[in-house]
Formats: structure tokens, C-alpha cells, sequence
């Protein structure tokens, strides 16, 4: 509700607004080394035995609302900060892979590759640890105080992964011990499978892990407290380890350490000639809930789940098209994702049909905009004295989002959680 | 009251053309020797297709009650004039309703939101669609100055500037219109909301459902003129035809009683304290929802209640489903609730024909329809399923409901309640051409 005398504002407007520019220019001109702005950051390792050391740590997490979170997660060894989530393995069909889990938190940790197969943890069977009849961890832990397990397996089979501890998963995976393993079909660093149908633009590969956080339960861990479970009730909800307005901060953002994962997706129109491929974005539901995620703009095509292509046993296409993923606690879905400029609309040559208000009968909320103040794409026009603009060159920006509402909010505060930008740039670029 | 193909028909008008449409099809359809059933022809119409529609706030009809902190009441909110028992805000059609009419519903938006159907777009026919939205302001809390939007969800190639996000484009200002401009190519099952400030105005109401006819009703070579859901480009007779007889939009939902007390007396809320308590089909809890559909609008513009049914003035739309023996019956379902929820039916089987307004079709023609007891929908999914009634020799009952048993229920009251509804089928023969979506005949 917007109230005549209210002198409440969305937190994080005027802090979205920093963060888009820096996006924009960032998406730009880059030129410094480091990754690119918005899309996939690869954690990987060159040669068919890519080995990763991944260790089980303790850090914090900014939300918009200025609240901290504590949080545990999985951290590269190179780098001695905390990040949420843990790195983003990519690996290649075939590869031998081994992760040596370091535990650097007070209690067994370790990592289950859900999708994998013939998994080793020490060189045996990685397998449920019982104590009687009690599970005491899904697979051989590494023991706290520097303890150390090595999980190896052979990436068999191309897709979209979740690892996740598996230990005292109720708490450890909601606690942040999750990330995303994404295994590219030999030969083909641009096909999400190993199916020409599948081929997508390199440069816009997108991953969208989606969590949700009860700060009570992480209150508690941090001061050594009980908590019950059945009173677990998320007020956070996250895209890539960050709430909106910081999903589209771009990647490593300086003011967001230990969440290095843009989620914003930026994109040019289909053409068949100069842009014929899709954007491939990676779904993973790390969280207990499961989150119906729609993209604004564009249906996508849904081209596999869990790690397997959608083909039927004679090779039939059952991809489909979607506007709405209901991402299920614990699933991947794959789509590919494309926006065309499918009117062609052009202000002296096709305009828009419809009268167009003037500013002063129209709102620009808390004035300030993407809109670049023209309908038409890669057009520019006035905007009122006043309104800041976002908006680099008419480029278009849609939302995508949780459809569960209450999830695209930031506790109390709405347009915040488990939503992001999609950014449609007229062709070739700003 | 639904929305009219072309305001230069009044409803008698369309009601003639559409029934004379009908019979020639079902000549066309005897000449071509398919089978008995073959749906009444829809021929879209040339031109644009205007809608209009005014947002604003008001009392409807929400079933059970609530009590709140000490013995406050919660629902009925005290401040709802009897009948109704709470407040909200959302839409009204005012198509074809002169400017004094239109401003005279302020204060009085139905619930669920105006079922929108359109014609898929031919460039022959130039029927691109136009919808207009008019923010009347609010009646009951005059301090908010909350602007609106219409955001038509899935519509593909979207322009920002007609998407309704009010932070990638603009937002509608008290006082104020705007028109939206579609151009819609592809037919099927849609939903409408504001995306103003979105979690507080889809749960207090503005939401809907928006359809696509193809242009296939139109006839497609050997395929006859009919009613469709797709252009799925095979005969009525193939198992993969999304011809059907009828069609209900079912539009689900659900509320949360303190929310909405919480806004007629200017308190706030926390939305991750969210907790529905009541659930809804197409506006209307059980057994409400098998109460016919009110009787469209009187001389000053405002809603008529169901006959009987003071109570549901603002809640027009009904979910009784009436057909005969070897009907094919549509259901459009459409979630616009923030929890999921899983439709089901004893008794009859639903084909699952489309899903998201897509034809479930493979890139390379597989059959991605399939038959199933139960519809499992997400917030923002839509789900197109197709019945055929079953041979009865006397009118025989079935029912719709929530497989979510928590959800068939209404706050303080025995027995069940919620998103459930009654299907009627009826020997060959006695139920007469559906006149509108989610209407039976007289």
C-alpha cells in the first residue's frame, strides 16, 4: 500500500539503483581481468582429472534489509574468504573428478552428489552411515577440526547437479552447505547435453540457485542454541546466495565479499542470422520448498530435469515450453531462454497502436525506473524532472521472479527475495 | 460479467451471431460426417478488440470466520456491510458502461477479476487488443494513493511498457488511464494481476484469468470451424483435437483473513508471516462456488447478484459445470495463490491438453498430452484439461476438490469447504448450448 503521508520506502531502492549502473557499465565496457558481469562463474580445473578442494566453513552473508545472516558453506581453497553458495564445479563428461572436503566447522561435514553415480569417498563406496538404526550422515563425513574426505566420481552423464552436505542435512543445508555442479557434454562446451537441440549462446549461461533462510534457526546456531525444526519458517529467499536488489550486483561485486553470484540474466533479441542461439539457464532448488519461478518477457523451454535431457526411448524431442518452472525441493530444470522483438516495432515505421499518456498522468514508482521512457527497444526518450533512470540505451529489463509472492520480499519488505532482472539489449549491444 | 469479443455487439447481438454461427457449423459438421458433438463455431471477429476495465477497492464475500486477538472479528471485519464480511481490492469490466456508470463502481470490485477472452491475432482481421485500465481510487482507505497496472502473465515477446511492472515501465495514478496494446499470436490458458506492489495487490484480489482463442475456430483447411483450445491442426475426431463442448475457467486462490483486516483498518503486516486461511475457485468458497453467476450489470453500472444471493454480488463468477453424456467439458486452471494445489476429480479422467498457454506438443510432434484423475499447479502455472462426460442415463454427480484436504476447508466452520465444486452430467440431449465460459444455459 502506498500511503499519502507514508514516509516508507522500499529499502534498497536508491541501493538497486547503484547496483544496475555498475551492472550496465560494467556490462559495457570490461575490460579489467575477473569474470564477466552477469553469467556462470566457473570453478574448474583444466585436464581430464579435475580435482577441486572445497572447504566446509562459517561466514556472513548482507541481506537488503541491512540484516546479517550467519551462514556455513563450502569455500574454494584458493581463496580464503567465505562464499555462499559454494563454487559453481564445472567439469567436463568423462573427467575423473575428486573433491577433497577440508572441515573447518565444529561438526562431521560432507558432500553428496545427488544424480551421481559410483561415487567413492576414500577410495571406498561412498555410503549412509549408520550408528543402529540411526543415520548418522548419508555418506563417509570428513571429521570436524581440518578432517578431511575425498569424493571422487566419473562425471558420466552431462547436466545440472546440486552437491549439498550430508550430514545433519535438516540443518547443514539449510545452514548455506549447497552449490552447483554443472557437467558439459564432451565436445561441446556450448550444448547444455550432448544434443545439437541443446546448443545455447556461450556468453549467456545462466545458473539460478534459489534457497531460503530462517534467521531464527541461523541465530541460534551462531550463539550455540537448540532449535526445533518444526517451527522452521524462511523470511529470506535467495537466487545465487543473494536477495533482491543484490541478485543483479554483478558478479564479485566488491560490496557483497562472500557473495560473488550475480543473477541477473542479459540477453540480445533471437535473430536467426546473427543471434540464433538461446540463453541456458541452470535451475537448482536447494531449499526445502518448492519455488515456481517465472520469467517475465518469455516462456522458456524446458530441455531436461535433474540432469536428463527430456527425449523420449526413440529420441523424441519432449521439451516444452513454460512460463512458470515449479522447481521442486531438491530438482534442477534446465531451459533454454530466448526474447524476440517480435513486432518490430519502430516509431516512424510501425509504431504502437495506442496513445502513450503524457508523464504527468503516469507514475514512475519512487521515481525511479529501468524504463528508458520509450516503448521501443533500443530507443531513448524524456523522462520528468526528477525520475532517475536507470536505463543505459532503451534497452528492456523484465522481472523474474518467485510466483509464490511472499517469497519476493525481503521479510516485511516487498519487490526484494528470490527475484532478479532479465535485461534484453537491442541487437548488438548498448 | 465476461468480457465481450467487440463492443460494437451488445450482448443480444453477440448471443445471435454466435448461435447463428453454431448452427452452420453443425451443417458444416453433418456434410462432413464427424461425429455428434463437434463444438458450435467461434468466428473471430475484424477489428480491434477493446476491453475496458477499472481498478479499485471494496467489500466482497468471504465465507467462515476469524477471530483475532482478544474478540475482535477478524471475518466478517465489522466494517463490511452485511452481507459481506471483508475488504479487498482487484477489478471490474466496465466495457461498453457510459462514464458515470464507470465511475459509480468505485468502491465495488468484484472477486475473482473479470474473465478476459480474446481472439487469437490475424493480420487479416487486425483484431489486435486493447485494454484500457481506469484506477478509480479507493473508497474505504482514501489515504492510499496506490497506483495499478495490469500485468498479462506468459504473454510472450512482452514489451516492458505494456507488462504492468511498474519499476521496468510505468504504473497507473489514481484518476487515471492507460491502454495496454497486445498483439496476441498465441492462443491458450493465461492469468492477469496488478504487479504494483504485487504481493499486497494479488493477494487482496487483482487477479484473473485471460484466454486465447485460436484461430483455428475459424476453420483451418479440412479442420471445421469449432471451438478449440489450440491450433492443433488435426480433426475433432483425433485423439489429440483440443475441441471441446464447454468450458469453465477455474481460477484458484486463497486469502489470508488478518491481511485483509489488516488493510481496511490501516494496519500493517509482515509478508513472511503469510498464512492463508481460506481458499477459493474462481472467487468463491464451497458451496458457494456451485451458486450460479450473478446476472451481469443493472442501470447504474453495478453488479447483480445471483438470484438468492445477496451475499455473492461481488463474487459473480460460478464453477458448476453442467454437460451431457459425451461432452468434451474444458477446464482452465489457472493458480494465482501462493501455494500449490492439486485439483482432483473422482470418477473422470482429465486430458491434460496444454500447460502455460502451450500446446503440449514436441518441437518434433510428439504427444506430450496426458490423462490423469489430478492437476497439480503451481502459483503462475496454468493447465488446460479436457474431460469427456461419461454415458449416464440420469443426471449424475461428481466433484472437483483440492486433494490438499487442509485446503477444503472454511475458517470456523464444520464440515467441508474451500476450493471444491459439483460437475453435472446429464443424459444426451438436455443440457442446451453453453451461452458464455463458466455460464450454463437457462
Amino acid at each position: 500500500m502506498t500511503r499519502l503521508t507514508s514516509t516508507r520506502r522500499r529499502l534498497g531502492l536508491l541501493a538497486a539503483a547503484t547496483l544496475a549502473m555498475s551492472s550496465m557499465s560494467g556490462a559495457a565496457t570490461v575490460t579489467a581481468v575477473g569474470p564477466p558481469p552477469s553469467g556462470i562463474v566457473c570453478t574448474s580445473d583444466a585436464g581430464t582429472n579435475p580435482s577441486f578442494t572445497l572447504h566446509a566453513t562459517s561466514g556472513y552473508v548482507s541481506i537488503p534489509d541491512g540484516n546479517t545472516i550467519y551462514m556455513w558453506s563450502y569455500s574454494d581453497s584458493g581463496s580464503t574468504a567465505f562464499q555462499l553458495p559454494g563454487p559453481t564445479l564445472c567439469v567436463n563428461q568423462g573427467d575423473n573428478v575428486t573433491v577433497t572436503l577440508v572441515n573447518d566447522l565444529a561438526e562431521p561435514v560432507s558432500i553428496v552428489f545427488p544424480g551421481q553415480t559410483g561415487v567413492q569417498a576414500n577410495g571406498s563406496p561412498a555410503e549412509p552411515q549408520l550408528s543402529g538404526t540411526e543415520v548418522t550422515s548419508l555418506v563417509q563425513p570428513a571429521l570436524p577440526g581440518g578432517g578431511t574426505m575425498i569424493y571422487t566420481f566419473t562425471a558420466s552423464e552431462p547436466g545440472t547437479y546440486i552437491y549439498e552436505s550430508g550430514t545433519d542435512p535438516v540443518k547443514q543445508v539449510q545452514m548455506g552447505l549447497y552449490g552447483a555442479l554443472a557437467i558439459r557434454p564432451a565436445g561441446h562446451a556450448d550444448w547444455a547435453y550432448d544434443d545439437v537441440a541443446t546448443k545455447f549462446k556461450a556468453s549467456t549461461e545462466y545458473v539460478m540457485l534459489l534457497s531460503e533462510v530462517d534467521p531464527d534457526l541461523h541465530q541460534a546456531i551462531e550463539r550455540g542454541q537448540s532449535y526445533d525444526f518444526t517451527t522452521l519458517h524462511p523470511r529470506y529467499w535467495m537466487i545465487n546466495g543473494r536477495s533482491f536488489p543484490d541478485t543483479i550486483a554483478p558478479n564479485s561485486a566488491a560490496w557483497l565479499p562472500n557473495q560473488p553470484y550475480s543473477a541477473m540474466v542479459h540477453v540480445e533479441p533471437y535473430d536467426a542470422g546473427s543471434n540464433p542461439n538461446p540463453a541456458l539457464i541452470r535451475y537448482l532448488n536447494v531449499g526445502g520448498l518448492n519455488h515456481p519461478f517465472h520469467p517475465h518477457g518469455n516462456h522458456g523451454r524446458v530441455i531436461a530435469r535433474d540432469g536428463r535431457l527430456l527425449e523420449g526411448g526413440a529420441g523424441e524431442d519432449l521439451s516444452y515450453e513454460k512460463f512458470t518452472v515449479l522447481v521442486g525441493s531438491g530438482q534442477t530444470w534446465d531451459t533454454t531462454f530466448k526474447f524476440t522483438d517480435e513486432e518490430g516495432w519502430n516509431p516512424s515505421t510501425n509504431p504502437i497502436p495506442v496513445t502513450i499518456p503524457q508523464p504527468q498522468n503516469i507514475i514512475y514508482k519512487g521515481n525511479a525506473t529501468w524504463y528508458s521512457g520509450s516503448p521501443y527497444l533500443g530507443v531513448q526518450d524524456e523522462l520528468p524532472v526528477g525520475v532517475t533512470s536507470f536505463n543505459e540505451c532503451g534497452e528492456f529489463y523484465h522481472v523474474a521472479h518467485s510466483h509464490a509472492l511472499n517469497e519476493a520480499a525481503n521479510y516485511d519488505a516487498g519487490f526484494g527475495g528470490m527475484l532478479t532482472l532479465i535485461r534484453i539489449d537491442p541487437s548488438g549491444g548498448c | 460479467m465476461t468480457m465481450r469479443l467487440d463492443r460494437r455487439f451488445d450482448r443480444r447481438t453477440f448471443i445471435k451471431l454466435t448461435s447463428l454461427a453454431a448452427a452452420g457449423a453443425a451443417g458444416a459438421t453433418l456434410l462432413r460426417g464427424l461425429p455428434a458433438g463437434v463444438p458450435a463455431a467461434r468466428v473471430a471477429a475484424a477489428g480491434t478488440q477493446h476491453i475496458s476495465l477499472a481498478a479499485t477497492d471494496g467489500f466482497t464475500f468471504a465465507r467462515g470466520s476469524v477471530t483475532g486477538p482478544g474478540t475482535t472479528s477478524i471475518l466478517p471485519d465489522e466494517l463490511a456491510p452485511a452481507p459481506l464480511t471483508w475488504w479487498g481490492f482487484g477489478f471490474r469490466d466496465v466495457t461498453g458502461l457510459t462514464q458515470s456508470q464507470t465511475q459509480a463502481q468505485r468502491g465495488k470490485f468484484q472477486a475473482s477479476a473479470p474473465q478476459i477472452y480474446v481472439d487469437q491475432y490475424v493480420p487479416a482481421l487486425a483484431n489486435d487488443v486493447q485494454i484500457s485500465l481506469l484506477n478509480l481510487g479507493m473508497m474505504i482507505r482514501p489515504d492510499l494513493t496506490d497506483a495499478h497496472t495490469i500485468h498479462w502473465h506468459g504473454f510472450r515477446n512482452a514489451l516492458p511498457l505494456f507488462d504492468g511492472v511498474p519499476e521496468m515501465s510505468v504504473a497507473v495514478p489514481i484518476g487515471r488511464s492507460f491502454t495496454y496494446e497486445y498483439r496476441p499470436r498465441d492462443p491458450g490458458t493465461y492469468m492477469y494481476h496488478c504487479h504494483n506492489e504485487d504481493t499486497e495487490h494479488v493477494s487482496m484480489g487483482m487477479t484473473g484469468i485471460v484466454f486465447v482463442r485460436p484461430a483455428q475456430n475459424s476453420g483451418a483447411g479440412p479442420i471445421p470451424a469449432g471451438k478449440y483450445v489450440y491450433n492443433d491442426g488435426v480433426l475433432p475426431s483425433n485423439p489429440r483435437s483440443t475441441a471441446y463442448d464447454r468450458e469453465w475457467g477455474m481460477f484458484l486462490s486463497e486469502g489470508w483473513a488478518q491481511e485483509h483486516w489488516d488493510g481496511a483498518h490501516i494496519q500493517e503486516h509482515d509478508w513472511s508471516d503469510y498464512n492463508a486461511d481460506l481458499w477459493f475457485l474462481n472467487g468463491r468458497s464451497w458451496p458457494d462456488t456451485i451458486v450460479g453467476p450473478g446476472g451481469g450489470t443493472d442501470a447504474s453500472g453495478d453488479l447483480v447478484a445471483p438470484a438468492g444471493h445477496d451475499e455473492l454480488q461481488y463474487n459473480p463468477i460460478s464453477s458448476l459445470v453442467k454437460a451431457n453424456s459425451g461432452d468434451r467439458v474444458l477446464l482452465r486452471f489457472v493458480n494465482l495463490g501462493f501455494q500449490q494445489h492439486a485439483m482432483t476429480i473422482d470418477g473422470l479422467t482429465m486430458r491434460v491438453v496444454g500447460k502455460d498457454a502451450t500446446y503440449l506438443n514436441g518441437r518434433d510432434g510428439t504427444d506430450l498430452s496426458y490423462l490423469t484423475n489430478t492437476v497439480y499447479i503451481g502459483p503462475g502455472e496454468s493447465v488446460d484439461a479436457i474431460i469427456t462426460a461419461p454415458t449416464v442415463s440420469s443426471e449424475t454427480t461428481f466433484l472437483l476438490y483440492n486433494r490438499n484436504l487442509a485446503y477444503l476447508h472454511n475458517p470456523g466452520e464444520a464440515g467441508r469447504g474451500g476450493q471444491m465444486t459439483e460437475i453435472h452430467v446429464f443424459p444426451a440431449g438436455t443440457v442446451g448450448p453453453q451461452p458464455e465460459p463458466n455460464k450454463n444455459p437457462a
